[in-house]
């Protein structure tokens, strides 16, 4: 089968951190990413099955992965070579796999629990059903890997073959589209966020960032929290549009946020001049960017006891806690998905919520271009610019890959 | 004898015309046959002896007034205001008429013996004046007799403690002002009437107003009613200052009025800016070698000191007219006075008007020349100065020529900045603006805090500088700007063009082929006398 | 013994007496002097005979050395560098002169008497380095016959340095003030002190008519000037400067009015002074009302015994200003 494999080359992963930083996205140029034919993994238990992917997309912890920016944290939590790819819709390929409904899509909910890695009885989170906080997350059947696209057993999206517990796919509806379904992954992981980023009603929001994350983010809180205000910081003008279109009530540019949260929350500025700091701010801050910056801008833009929740992958950055400290802030991180509480108490997967909201905002429209694995460089490209070309997520079309070797 | 003003056909000899362009210029050909070319009058002679002058106002005033000296009495409150740092325009050479003026008012006061004296920059709702500004003004010897003890002071529209409310007028209109004006035994106004749109009632009902009086004349549909605001007899601003007016004479405040006219001579007769005021068919080789020196090298230069270098500049125009006493009948002088200045008769209306606008406005001196400024100057300003019809037609073109750069000054104008990120993104239309926005910015904590204590224009001054368009706005077809930010100029809701050429195509498409220029060669100021 | 002798050895080897030494000296070179004497007639002026009247000796020193050379252009030429090279930036550091009223100076053409009070030598320099354009480099001082142009020496300097010219301080002499009138025509400013010398103890003396007496005759303005401080600087009997800030207030020029003669136009001239040094001491507009009610501060000081005097100057030091806030870099 044909796969994009991440292989563990230390001279490699150099090149490409070098090359990453001066062009986003050509990591995948010279770093160790590369297509080659390999064998289909093999099952390691009985619950699991083979699926053939048919969409998988391409996210930015993918993208920072192949351009070297991941944090030495992930190290004993992934395992190689591994194929990338987790926001995958797949078929199934097993013989007797077929749904009662004679459909054969599937997506997949990525994260390796303590389920999927057979370990009985599970840790208290996955018990809860709260997947993404798994305690078991490098034990049990598999090699370590947080989630399937990070571990060299189950293989990945960015293939023509791969295999997954039963436990981790979710059957697609007739009426969604591939496109639809393979924002599923994504959008559970804005559904949960938004879940927690613990929005009262009436609130200020702030969004930083309208990359795929962010304005699926946006989509979330408009459907599943009751803000006053949700204002979006979106740098490209088909970002705007869209930000506009999934729920923000500001939209404004990067460089303007000091200005607007401060119009927005009747909050006074320290000294006269260029706005460095609030008095007050926002309630809650929603980082979907997860660069340095963003962070200390998301530290200057909420309030005293606000929150600023963390959804972009941050990594290593250098920021003044000092407010965080005086301001009393609380700064939470929102990873992944599992099972949420609604604001009436009842309890869902956070995938069933996702696909409510895919359906209902619409967000298939989001996958702005495809490519096949062969095109995989100019695909990543495409990915890393994906803001300034006016597109929003990237994918690999793996409907009409031909199989060279079975 | 200075030359008139006059109006030039434009013919297939005539050279290319100077257009202001913000910190430089541009030289454009007009198209023959079908443009004309206003041009403004040479500089008025100025009084020989100024001081002189003042004396005699002071000492036979005009109107139902007492001369200065006989208003004057020991243990009086006196209170002496005076126009701000947006007059005159660019900032004049030392001494500044207002120091001349009010030193011999204060002269006067001292050998009455007056010893409650306190001065005011009636600045209404413009940034508080600096150290440096108010020393310019008054001069040093005033500031440091007084600013030490408190006694000079700007104005602060938004001190409830010293506010007075003094009543309404027929209409319902809000007389506040400020209290310890209101309560003086006598006011003293030194005005720079610069443009025939200072003075008068103006200077009191305005310049020392709250913003809860201001906003009954300052709104879309005062301006919108004001054809124009340079000519107070058509100008509905003028109208409800002037009931305004009646107000506070009715509730007993005396107002003894000084108006000061002042030539065109902005750029003067000698140095490299004096080929500026010059016609340019009569530019010496000297003349042209300056101007293509300056203009080479300002176009090298960063805007930083380009900007430096202008906002240096101070002009040598002088005072040619000074009347003092009750104001209507002072003011009707004076306006007679700019009148003679700046009126040049223009025969009908045009289809397209072009003009260059330079680097300053009333509300960027020592700062920054953002693109709402640049709106207001065009639309506001420049458009406004006619008398009879406006020298464009309904449904014309406007095209300006300025860099219009994406810039604010942080410190001067931070209610500008959201206007412009914030309001302007949503909607350019005033009665929108005025209707959604106003109140909020208006009453935002922040911007009033920067108005008070700070050198911030108040938070509601850029509506006003969009309801000072807006008469312009509901009047043409279209504007276009040549030569600015397209990005910039796209939020104003105009038009960019690259060039002047390329601009007169594009005005084509709403006023046909054959349409006529106008071109106003302004600065120096001139007004167009339309028939 | 031993003791006794070596002090009369080094007696002998050194010249400590004036004796050995003027012998030594005569044998060496004979002075100029000795030549001279030595000499014939025709080399030497004659003696004059017993009985015959002498005629006066011709003075070419005090009023009456000519001062027109200090007037051509080298040495005026020599003057600016003199005055921009050294007494300004050497004033810079001496004085450090806060100047104000320039711009009262604003609508001012053509020649102009400066009055100004007199505490110091330092006067001088530091009015010839504020003095504005177009009057700096063209301006006379009328410098006291007496004391400025002494000696040749003195008078050369004075003529070359500070463009002097020799003023009588006693009596309005015809001769001086027919050269500083026939000066004036041609447009050159003058700087008088009517004073006519330095204040002794830091109080003003009465104003003198000169200065009013050239206004009168030629028709020019008269203004006037009050400096404060140079008194701290080198006062009157000192001869090492002490640097010290000071302040040097141009007022508005003055003119004679019809039928005011000399004497009565030296009196508002003074009056004049004193109302600038009240008002670089306090603020304008209290000297404005001081002036206006006639109580201004007079700069002559009370009739009274000298260390009462010398007591009430230090009421009149200007008061401590107060510091001002650091203005904010408005960009």
């Amino acid at each position: 089968m044909k796969a994009l494999l991440f292989r563990r080359k230390p001279a490699r992963y150099a090149a490409a951190v070098v090359a990453a930083s001066v062009v986003p996205g050509s990591g995948a140029r010279v770093g160790p990413l590369a297509l080659e034919d390999v064998d289909p993994p093999e099952l390691p238990g009985p619950d699991w099955v083979p699926i053939k992917p048919r969409l998988a997309g391409i996210c930015g912890s993918d993208l920072s992965t192949i351009d070297g920016h991941s944090s030495r944290y992930f190290e004993p939590i992934v395992s190689f070579p591994f194929v990338p790819g987790h926001e995958v819709v797949a078929d199934r390929a097993g013989p007797d796999d077929g749904a009662p409904d004679g459909s054969h899509r599937v997506v997949l909910e990525p994260v390796l629990g303590c389920v999927a890695r057979g370990i009985d009885p599970p840790c208290g989170a996955c018990a809860r059903g709260d997947l993404g906080s798994c305690e078991r997350i490098s034990f049990g059947d598999i090699e370590p890997g947080l989630q399937t696209g990070f571990c060299c057993d189950t293989g990945g999206g960015w293939s023509t073959a791969m295999i997954a517990h039963r436990s981790q796919l979710h059957e697609v509806p007739a009426a969604l589209s591939d496109e639809a379904a393979v924002m599923v992954e994504p959008t559970a992981c804005a559904v949960h966020a938004a879940l927690a980023a613990g929005v009262e009603s009436g609130q200020t929001v702030v969004v930083l960032g309208s990359g795929t994350l962010g304005l699926l983010t946006l989509a979330a809180l408009r459907r599943y929290t009751d803000p006053g205000t949700l204002a979006a910081v979106a740098k490209h003008p088909e970002q705007r549009r869209l930000a506009r279109e999934l729920g923000a009530d500001v939209v404004l540019e990067p460089g303007e946020e000091r200005r607007v949260v401060r119009r927005l929350t009747n909050s006074l500025a320290i000294g006269d001049g260029p706005i460095t700091r609030l008095t007050g701010g926002a309630d809650v801050v929603v980082d979907c960017v997860g660069t340095e910056a963003a962070l200390a801008d998301a530290l200057a833009l909420a309030r005293p006891r606000g929150r600023i929740l963390l959804v972009g992958m941050p990594g290593r950055v250098s920021v003044d806690l000092t407010g965080l400290w005086q301001r009393e802030l609380q700064l939470v991180g929102a990873y992944a998905y599992g099972t949420e509480t609604l604001a009436d108490g009842t309890r869902r997967r956070t995938f069933d919520l996702a696909f409510e909201l895919v359906e209902a905002a619409d967000l298939g429209r989001l996958v702005s271009a495809t490519y096949p694995l062969a095109r995989y460089r100019a695909a990543i490209a495409h990915a890393a610019a994906a803001g300034s070309r006016g597109a929003v997520k990237i994918a690999f079309d793996l409907r009409n890959e031909r199989e060279r070797t079975r | 004898m200075p030359r008139p003003g006059f109006v030039l056909e434009v013919d297939r000899s005539t050279p290319p015309i100077l257009f202001h362009h913000g910190e430089g210029f541009r030289l454009e050909k007009l198209p023959a046959g079908r443009s004309r070319v206003l041009y403004p009058a040479e500089p008025l002679p100025a009084l020989r002896d100024p001081e002189g002058a003042i004396r005699h106002a002071l000492a036979n005033p005009m109107g139902d007034s007492e001369p200065l000296s006989a208003l004057l009495f020991p243990g009086m409150k006196l209170t002496i205001a005076f126009d701000d740092i947006s007059l005159p325009l660019p900032p004049m050479r030392r001494p500044d008429i207002r120091q001349r003026v009010i030193e011999q008012v204060l002269d006067l006061a001292a050998a009455a013996g007056v010893d409650d004296v306190m001065l005011i920059a009636a600045l209404a709702l413009h940034r508080r004046m600096t150290e440096a500004e108010l020393r310019h003004a008054v001069g040093d010897r005033v500031y440091e007799a007084f600013a030490p003890h408190g006694l000079l002071v700007n104005h602060d529209a938004e001190d409830p403690d010293n506010l007075a409310f003094l009543g309404t007028t027929d209409q319902g209109e809000e007389v506040e002002i400020n209290k310890r004006a209101a309560e003086s035994d006598l006011i003293v106004y030194v005005n720079i009437n610069l443009v025939s749109m200072d003075g008068g009632w103006k200077s009191t009902a305005t310049g020392l107003a709250s913003y809860r009086s201001l906003r009954h004349h300052h709104n879309v549909r005062t301006m919108r009613h004001s054809r124009s605001f340079m000519d107070r007899h058509s100008s509905e601003l003028h109208h409800a200052n002037w009931r305004m007016g009646k107000v506070l004479r009715d509730a007993g405040v005396k107002v003894f009025q000084i108006e000061t006219t002042m030539n065109n001579d902005v750029f003067g007769a000698e140095g490299p800016m004096s080929v500026l005021q010059k016609r340019e068919w009569e530019w010496s080789a000297k003349d042209r070698a300056t101007f293509l020196a300056m203009k080479t090298g300002l176009d090298r230069l960063p805007m930083r000191a380009r900007r430096r270098i202008f906002q240096s500049w101070l002009a040598p125009h002088q005072m040619t007219s000074v009347q003092a006493g009750e104001v209507e009948a002072v003011h009707e002088l004076t306006t007679a006075n700019v009148y003679a200045q700046h009126l040049v008769p223009v025969e009908g209306q045009t289809d397209i008007l072009t003009m260059g606008l330079p680097y300053i406005c009333p509300y960027n001196v020592n700062s920054i020349m953002n693109p709402i400024l640049v709106m207001c100057l065009g639309l506001g300003y420049f458009f406004n100065l006619y008398k009879g019809r406006p020298p464009v037609r309904e449904g014309g073109v406007l095209i300006l020529s300025h860099p219009t750069t994406w810039e604010f000054h942080p410190v001067h104008h931070p209610s500008y900045i959201d206007f412009f990120e914030q309001v302007l993104s949503e909607t350019t239309d005033p009665e929108v603006i005025e209707r959604d926005f106003e109140r909020s910015f208006a009453e935002d904590e922040w911007y009033r805090h920067l108005y008070r204590t700070s050198y911030a224009y108040h938070g509601v001054h850029p509506f006003y500088m969009w309801y000072w368009g807006s008469h312009a706005l509901a009047h043409l077809g279209r504007v276009i700007i040549v030569g600015g930010d397209v990005r910039a100029v796209r939020r104003l809701g105009f038009q960019p063009a690259s060039t002047l050429q390329d601009a007169l195509e594009m005005a084509s498409d709403v006023v046909g082929r054959d349409a006529t220029i106008t071109h106003v060669h302004n600065p120096p100021i001139l007004m167009a006398d339309v028939s | 013994m031993a003791r006794a002798s070596r002090p009369t050895k080094l007696t002998r080897k050194l010249p400590v007496n004036g004796v050995p030494l003027q012998a030594l000296a005569s044998m060496a070179k004979p002075s100029a002097a000795a030549l001279v004497r030595r000499a014939p007639f025709p080399l030497r002026p004659a003696s004059i005979p017993q009985g015959v009247e002498p005629l006066p000796p011709v003075k070419r020193t005090g009023a009456d050395y000519d001062t027109a050379w200090a007037r051509r252009y080298p040495a005026r030429a020599a003057r600016v560098l003199l005055v921009e090279g050294i007494v300004r930036p050497a004033m810079d550091v001496l004085a450090a002169p806060e100047v104000r009223g320039l711009d009262r100076l604003g609508d001012l053409e053509g020649p102009v008497i400066f009055a100004a009070n007199h505490h110091s030598h330092v006067d001088t320099p530091l009015l010839l380095s504020v003095v504005p354009e177009p009057w700096q480099h063209h301006i006379v001082i009328g410098a006291a016959a007496d004391y400025f142009f002494g000696t040749r020496v003195t008078a050369t300097l004075s003529a070359l340095v500070i463009g002097a010219i020799p003023i009588e301080r006693t009596r309005v002499s015809r001769s001086s003030a027919d050269e500083a009138a026939e000066l004036i025509d041609d447009g050159w400013s003058f700087l008088i002190f009517p004073e006519g010398g330095r204040s002794p103890d830091g109080w003003g003396q009465p104003f003198r008519g000169g200065a009013a007496y050239l206004s009168a005759r030629c028709s020019v303005p008269v203004v006037p000037i009050h400096v404060a401080g140079t008194d701290r600087i080198l006062p009157k009997g000192k001869s090492v400067p002490k640097p010290t800030k000071t302040t040097v207030t141009f007022g508005a020029p003055l003119r004679p009015t019809d039928g005011e003669d000399s004497r009565r136009f030296a009196v508002r001239l003074e009056a004049a002074v004193a109302a600038l040094a009240d008002e670089s001491r306090d603020d304008w507009y209290t000297a404005r009302k001081r002036a206006h009610a006639g109580t201004t501060p007079p700069l002559q000081g009370p009739e009274l015994g000298a260390w009462r005097r010398a007591w009430a100057v230090d009421d009149r030091s200007p008061k401590r200003r107060r510091q001002r806030r650091r203005w904010p870099d408005l960009g």
